[in-house]
């Protein structure tokens, strides 16, 4: 028998927790099966507490340390844990049916309960217990005797735990196994692989107690005895016991279930009567090409057709292109349908064009199939389809309801320690003070490199980073990262089965109801083999949906994404400006920037534009080289081999030169260095794991030598390996790149040439995308849309368009290139649903109240739709009742008055008229206070900027407007201010960008890490920010100011909100300069924020 | 602003988490403090005092001194103040907190100094109305009618127009009973009689103010001017005279010099100087006693007076493995006798302990088996014991937390810092002895581990 030690002595370790018994293992299962194999263990039975999360992370392992033709065997179970006070029982499938069992009673504990938690009893053991083998941790006769009515093969558990009184436990336990015929099997009962994990045990025991390692005292495990032993040191514990070792053999004996016996099948549904799946899956295929080419397929499109149709048959993966194709028809089968497109690497797939899952034609794209299916990787198709945001879940809905609950579950994500959360769990652990964890956790901005908390920040944190106390916290905190901490649902992740999906894995129930997730997450899945689809949800979708219902129903036209006009030429030439507010992808600041300097003149350059704005490829210096051969200045060079020296050319060639995308990386692999498709397939894997894993090294050799032995230079190569590692993590799939680019076109033309309705879908579809309304309001009317404010004569829930009777003199604003925009002839009347807080139902009731004619009145308003005062203020305070002749300051006094309940009919009756009320004489409101005002309640305002109302103070101080800023000539030393729009500190963090707005327009500054910590109060604090710089202007004219100092203003925007702007003397002044002693901080009306909060890292 | 916010601003920030008790104790101490300056002082949780200075301002030189003097005192005190006059207490109070330093016009304050609910500021401000004087200037009924009659009736208060009592804070009376005799008594029983009847006067005072007493402090004053004082604690507070009575005899009997009576005594006086809640309790209907079990609290009090204090000790559980620390013993006066549970109950099933533990451990000559068996025979001061039975190990390991070095899940530590497991036997000689030994040190951890002798079972 394998497992055998050389010195004689036989054990399998029964009863193996992981770290997926949260915060009570403390070893990952991967370690405790690596330990497991390097003690010379015969087997391994790992049993988290009722779950099964860990067993496909321990499968994996075990697969690496040999699997099947090694030495260890893993059996795979649960610690069942019960809520009736029964003593532990680990139970161990013995066959496939045996593995539905427990899952299946494991899905019925989660279901009963509130997320997170397992309510078992024995009753249900007993209900469930047909072919497994079963160990009693504890308990007496009687316990056994009821568990051996289940006919199960039946152990019990003997320990020898280094209490004291264990050789007197292990004889009592030999009695009851003579007297009850159960017989005993040795278990260490481990917790963690080795000793040395026991201080990260205690500290797991402490954060589960709520305590700290110091006051914990006796819940604490008394010594480190709970780790894997080695087969020499449980004869040695059990010497007079040998029959309880060799029942661990039986054990292994009895239970032959492994993992890869969950065979999986596809769901049937999608396939009609007398087809078979490949076949009505080839027919759909063909139609769907015929709507393309009604001429008949061109001879590339067959070709790469019968490959992949091959491919699938081969693998049997037909049921999984169904049933997205399923799903995807379902979403556009309804009324109104739902907008939705394939992204990632089923891209590739002519097979996914063609059934409309996917929007790119991978044979013209010259897209790399193997990207997304090779037979060599042996895995599942992964398909990502992005539906509407706000209708996903219909979709999630749909497939419930076709396939069932006991079909159909979410993927988990497994929430693992992060650096911040391990920080502060750990130190709590440890006993230092929320303030001491807080300030070092502050340290961090995201990860850091290894596994250790950098000395150096905590240096800059003022701790000693070698005192015992800060050793002990960055050791156990290496150490706790990346420890799973609790199960989550993913995002929309799908898992279809033909058969019942709970007796393949556990089911959960979600937070939110009607959710149910599995518990396994996708690396899992992939692992075994299973189906995902991702059913993701995506803004623009919703955005581009109910812009193209909006000119359908204003009679514009009819688009779909499918035929939206090509390659306009009037949408490039707004792009190539830099004017993309709104637009999906490329409107992020870094992207308006590249713009003036890409030029993007037809889709491919927003495909490559979508790709390399984005940190990896910057951080990798790709962008400057491209942008250099892109604009002539750098020569495009393919350097090859002698043979064939133009070999790179057709790689690379799409984008001069430099590697962008992981299909290219594989090609350049596969090309120039002679990898097979399934080599190049690791290399990206690698890469996008390359950071934690370090799995690169071994292709870095391979690439590199390869390409040197073909006839490549030396550092060709090596550039090229170093081009590729700097993407790695971030790099997307061409494919992906494709998808996104469509998009980001689509949005580009609404924009360009349909302003007004693109800018009202923008806003119905908030939240999305980067800017807040106010930034798309004012930037729709740069475009010369009209925009009407909110009225409740007008107004709808939702903003809609409003046909315009004048057109608007000489508003061409924005207009490039040439197009012809039909921006003049509607115009936009904000909906209700930009006042915060005001309801959708109030909006209904108040548009049904208005079919029958307009309101006349406050107090018409009030009655006819029976409105409560809340929402009768907010309409006020919104200056929504403009119509009905009040102004903001009249509607808010009046509004009030009206009787705080509504009085039944009788009371009503009996209600003293309202009085008439002498004049309250109240001050007219200044435009300024309109403006914040306007602000405070729909968080954009119409009718100025509040920056206007400080102009004259500002420039008395020297202060530029942003607008005079941008015109500034390259080099110049100027003071500016501007609200704060965006504090950012991206990738490595060397630099700041800091965005400001004011009435002029927007300036983007930059400030370098080091000024900031120097000035970081006034940074992070300011709202209203002056700042000193120098204009650093690029030769295609984007402006950027390089900050030299920062002054925090925000005091002025109080002051505007008090209503008392541009006062030199301020007539109380004594309220700024005791601001701290306020009684209601927060409260007091100059706290009031006026505008939208920024949009921050911390 | 978020904590998060706070900290992005100021990474060096120092927070505390709000402890109303510690703010209200601090208020209290101020009230405190305050009531030199005149005997009317309320207080305006959590964080203000109203001093009614009417008559009294002039003892301090006026008020522009009166608030240079406070000020300074509050100072000291590490506060800072922010003071106001005003005709009545809410308009102080306003503009203490909403005004100018030291007064000013209350019609020119915000209308945040009416601290009406956020809604309703923003709805006067959106009305243009920006000062209290704004408001003043409007018909009552028109405010009232949107803002609700509280606000009309906060903006005349702070106008002075309706009275706004003060609540002044209330003055304890210390508990304290005397009684003088018209002839001196010489007897010291009379005396003590005198004493249980004040006592008994107390408790009924106390019983009001829901006290009972901790300390008991009575004072004999004999006729020639001596003065004799005589100070009992018990264990829990009590109203009873009669377990204070026996404590006061106690005393007497125990003390080194004896009562002299002297020519007699003048005056005896009672004074509880230190007294916690309690209760009041159901009397029985019977004995007219109050039904409580308390013998063992009885005991200790009167142990404590019999040796004083500080010769009593409690035993409480200590929640550590570690035997030696396991346990404590507390002198009496650290903490109240607690009604925590039972040593057995805190510590759940264990292992026995002996009940002698040696302190510091006795180092031992053993012949053991490698790596872990049980002691074979044992050598202490000389003699040699053969281990006739032997039970263990049980094996306890160091707080690693406690050794430097120790963190890095090194079980073995390092030998000259003990963070060493240690392997505890249980033992019996061939005379019937049972001991308790440790190795200290696992093989792994130490080639020649040490052995102790820790303890004796009986």
């Amino acid at each position: 028998m394998s497992g055998q030690t050389t010195d004689g002595a036989f054990f399998a370790e029964p009863v193996a927790a992981s770290n997926f018994s949260f915060l009570a293992g403390a070893s990952h299962p991967g370690e405790m099966v690596g330990r497991a194999h390097a003690l010379g263990l015969a087997g391994l039975g790992l049993a988290d507490r009722n779950t099964v999360a860990g067993v496909v992370r321990a499968h994996k392992a075990w697969q690496e340390v040999g699997g099947a033709k090694g030495a260890l065997r893993l059996i795979v179970g649960a610690r069942l844990v019960f809520a009736d006070g029964t003593p532990d029982v680990v139970v161990y499938p013995r066959t496939r049916h045996g593995w539905g069992r427990l899952t299946r009673l494991l899905t019925l504990g989660n279901r009963r309960v509130e997320k997170g938690q397992c309510h078992l009893t024995l009753p249900d053991l007993l209900d469930h217990a047909q072919d497994m083998a079963l160990i009693a941790m504890d308990g007496d006769a009687a316990l056994l005797a009821t568990l051996r009515e289940t006919g199960q093969p039946l152990w019990r558990a003997a320990r020898m735990p280094r209490a004291g009184r264990d050789a007197r436990r292990l004889a009592q336990a030999m009695a009851l196994a003579r007297e009850s015929g159960v017989p005993l099997i040795a278990t260490n009962d481990p917790l963690f692989a080795g000793p040395e994990d026991r201080p990260l045990h205690d500290v797991l025991t402490a954060i589960r107690l709520g305590q700290t390692v110091q006051t914990a005292g006796r819940a604490l495990a008394a010594n480190a005895e709970r780790h894997l032993k080695p087969p020499a040191e449980m004869a040695r514990l059990f010497a007079r016991c040998p029959e309880a070792l060799a029942a661990t053999r039986d054990l292994l004996d009895a239970v032959r279930f492994t993992l890869p016996e969950l065979a999986y099948e596809y769901p049937h549904e999608p396939v009609p009567e007398g087809w078979s799946p490949q076949d009505w899956l080839e027919h759909l295929v063909r139609e769907g090409g015929r709507s393309w080419f009604p001429a008949g397929l061109p001879e590339a499109y067959e070709r790469t057709l019968a490959e992949e149709l091959t491919l699938i048959a081969k693998c049997n993966y037909a049921f999984y292109f169904l049933t997205v194709h399923d799903i995807v028809r379902h979403a556009r089968s309804l009324d109104p349908p739902i907008l939705c497109q394939g992204r990632g690497s089923a891209a590739n797939s002519l097979v996914c064009y063609f059934l409309g899952i996917t929007p790119i034609d991978p044979v013209k794209e010259k897209l790399l199939f193997s990207r997304f299916l090779s037979e060599q990787r042996n895995e599942p198709p992964d398909i990502d389809v992005d539906f509407e945001h706000e209708r996903r879940e219909e979709v999630i809905q749909y497939i419930y309801q076709r396939y069932g609950r006991e079909r159909a579950g979410i993927a988990a994500t497994v929430i693992h320690y992060r650096p911040r959360s391990a920080i502060r769990e750990v130190g709590k652990a440890l006993g230092f003070s929320e303030d001491i964890t807080a300030r070092v956790s502050g340290t961090i901005w995201g990860h850091w490199g290894g596994s250790r908390l950098p000395p150096e920040r905590l240096d800059e944190a003022g701790f000693d980073p070698d005192s015992p106390e800060m050793l002990r916290l960055r050791d156990l905190v290496g150490r706790i990262l990346e420890f799973p901490r609790h199960l989550s649902q993913h995002v929309g992740g799908f898992i279809l089965t033909q058969g019942r999906l709970d007796e393949i894995v556990p089911i959960h129930n979600g937070a939110m109801e009607d959710r149910t997730f599995i518990e396994w997450d996708k690396d899992d899945i992939e692992e075994l083999g299973l189906m995902k689809v991702d059913v993701l949800a995506l803004g623009m979708l919703t955005c581009i949906r109910k812009a193209f219902d909006l000119l359908r129903g204003h009679g514009l036209g009819d688009y779909t994404l499918a035929t939206v006009p090509r390659e306009d030429r009037a949408t490039y030439a707004m792009l190539q400006t830099g004017d993309s507010i709104g637009t999906f992808q490329v409107e992020s600041r870094a992207q308006i920037a590249m713009l003036p300097r890409m030029k993007p003149k037809e889709l491919y350059d927003l495909v490559i534009q979508v790709a390399i704005v984005r940190p990896g490829p910057i951080q990798g210096g790709m962008v400057h080289p491209y942008l250099r051969r892109r604009n002539g200045e750098e020569k495009v060079e393919f350097p090859g081999p002698p043979d064939n020296p133009d070999e790179l050319k057709e790689v690379l060639g799409k984008t001069l030169g430099v590697p962008l995308f992981q299909e290219q990386a594989m090609k350049l692999a596969i090309v120039a260095a002679g990898f097979t498709p399934g080599d190049a397939d690791g290399l990206r894997r690698a890469m996008a794991t390359f950071r934690h894993m370090g799995t690169v090294g071994h292709y870095q050799d391979k690439l590199i030598s390869g390409m040197v032995r073909r006839g490549y230079p030396q550092d060709f190569a090596e550039r090229c390996f170093e081009q590729i590692k700097g993407f790695g993590e971030y790099g997307f799939p061409e494919s992906h790149a494709q998808a996104f680019g469509w998009l980001a076109y689509v949005s580009s033309w609404l924009k360009c040439h349909w302003p007004a309705a693109f800018t009202c879908a923008l806003l119905n579809s908030q939240p999305m995308g980067f800017y807040a309304p106010a930034q798309l309001v004012r930037d729709a009317r740069d475009h010369g849309v009209q925009v009407h404010c909110i009225d409740v004569n007008a107004s709808e829930w939702n903003s809609t368009l409003e046909p315009s009777p004048l057109p608007a003199k000489g508003e061409v604003g924005g207009e490039v290139g040439g197009g012809v925009s039909r921006a003049r002839d509607h115009a936009l009347r904000l909906g209700l649903r930009q006042i915060d807080h005001f309801r959708e139902a109030w909006a209904e009731a108040l548009v049904a109240a208005r079919q029958d004619g307009p309101f006349a009145s406050l107090e018409d308003l009030a009655r006819r739709a029976a409105l409560p005062p809340r929402a009768l203020s907010l309409l006020a305070d919104a200056d929504a009742l403009g119509s009905l002749a009040l102004t903001r300051r009249e509607a808010g006094w009046d509004v009030r008055r009206v009787p705080p309940r509504q009085l039944s009919l009788f009371d009503a009756m009996a209600a003293p008229e309202l009085a008439a009320e002498p004049d309250a004489a109240l001050p007219p409101m200044p435009l300024a206070e309109e403006v914040v005002a306007d602000y405070q309640t729909q968080r954009l305002s119409l009718k100025g900027h509040p920056m206007q109302f400080l102009r004259a103070r500002l420039a008395r101080r020297g202060i530029l407007s942003c607008a005079e800023v941008n015109a500034a000539k390259d080099g110049a030393k100027v003071r500016t201010a501007g609200v704060v729009l965006i504090r950012q500190r991206p990738g490595k963090g060397n630099a700041l960008f800091i965005t400001l707005e004011d009435e002029t327009g927007i300036v983007n500054a930059l400030m370098w890490a080091r000024d900031f910590e120097q000035q970081r109060r006034a940074v992070m604090a300011a709202r209203l920010m002056v700042i000193d710089g120098e204009i650093q202007r690029s030769k295609e004219g984007v402006v950027h100011l390089m900050v030299k100092t920062v002054h925090d203003a925000t005091r002025l925007l109080g002051e505007l909100a008090a209503g008392e702007h541009c006062e030199p003397e301020l007539a109380r002044g004594d309220a700024i300069k005791h601001p701290a002693a306020s009684p209601n901080p927060g409260r007091h009306p100059r706290n009031v924020r006026i505008l939208p909060r920024s949009r921050d890292f911390h | 602003m978020t904590l998060a916010d706070a900290r992005a601003r100021c990474p060096e920030l120092v927070t505390t988490p709000e402890d109303p008790a510690r703010t209200a104790a601090a208020l209290e101490r101020v009230l405190v403090a305050l009531s030199r300056f005149t005997p009317v002082v309320a207080a305006d949780p959590p964080d203000g005092a109203l001093l009614d200075m009417t008559g009294c301002a002039h003892l301090f030189g006026g008020e522009a001194a009166l608030l240079r003097i406070l000020a300074e005192e509050m100072t000291r005190l590490g506060h800072a103040p922010r003071t106001a006059f005003a005709a009545n207490a809410a308009a102080a109070r306003a503009l203490a907190r909403h005004g100018a330093h030291g007064g000013g016009d209350i019609r020119a304050l915000p209308v945040a100094a009416l601290e009406p609910p956020a809604e309703t500021l923003v709805a006067l401000r959106r009305a243009g109305l920006a000062t209290l004087g704004d408001l003043a200037a409007r018909p009552a009924p028109a405010l009232a009618a949107r803002f609700g009659e509280g606000l009309v009736l906060r903006l005349r208060q702070l106008l002075g127009e309706v009275a706004a009592p003060l609540v002044p804070r209330g003055h304890a009376a210390p508990l304290r009973a005397e009684e003088r005799f018209p002839e001196p008594v010489a007897r010291t029983d009379d005396v003590l009689d005198v004493a249980e009847d004040l006592l008994r006067r107390l408790g009924r005072d106390m019983e009001e103010r829901r006290l009972g007493g901790r300390r008991f402090v009575v004072t004999l004053c004999r006729a020639d001017g001596a003065r004799r004082r005589l100070a009992v604690e018990t264990g829990r507070p009590t109203r009873d005279p009669a377990p204070v009575m026996r404590l006061l005899r106690e005393r007497i009997e125990s003390l080194a010099d004896p009562l002299d009576p002297g020519f007699g005594y003048d005056s005896v006086a009672l004074a509880i100087t230190r007294s916690e809640p309690l209760s009041p309790h159901q009397i029985g209907l019977e004995q007219g006693k109050e039904a409580v079990d308390d013998s063992i609290a009885a005991l200790v009090d009167r142990l404590a007076v019999r040796l004083g204090p500080e010769a009593v000790y409690r035993l409480v559980p200590a929640n550590r493995h570690l035997p030696e620390v396991a346990q404590a013993a507390l002198p009496l006066a650290q903490g109240a006798p607690g009604r925590a549970a039972s040593f057995a109950a805190r510590l759940g099933e264990s292992p026995p302990r002996p009940l002698c533990l040696f302190d510091p451990p006795q180092p031992v000559e053993v012949i053991a088996g490698v790596p872990d068996g049980p002691p074979l025979r044992f050598r202490w001061r000389g003699h040699l014991f053969a281990v006739r039975l032997a039970e263990g190990p049980e094996r306890i390991a160091a707080e690693w937390w406690r050794h430097e070095g120790a963190h890095s899940g090194n079980l073995a530590g390092h030998p000259e810092n003990g963070a060493l497991t240690r392997d505890y036997y249980r033992v019996e000689d061939r005379e019937g002895r049972r001991w308790w030994l440790f190795r200290h040190g696992l093989h792994a951890e130490q080639a020649h581990p040490q052995w102790y002798l820790h303890g004796q079972f009986p």
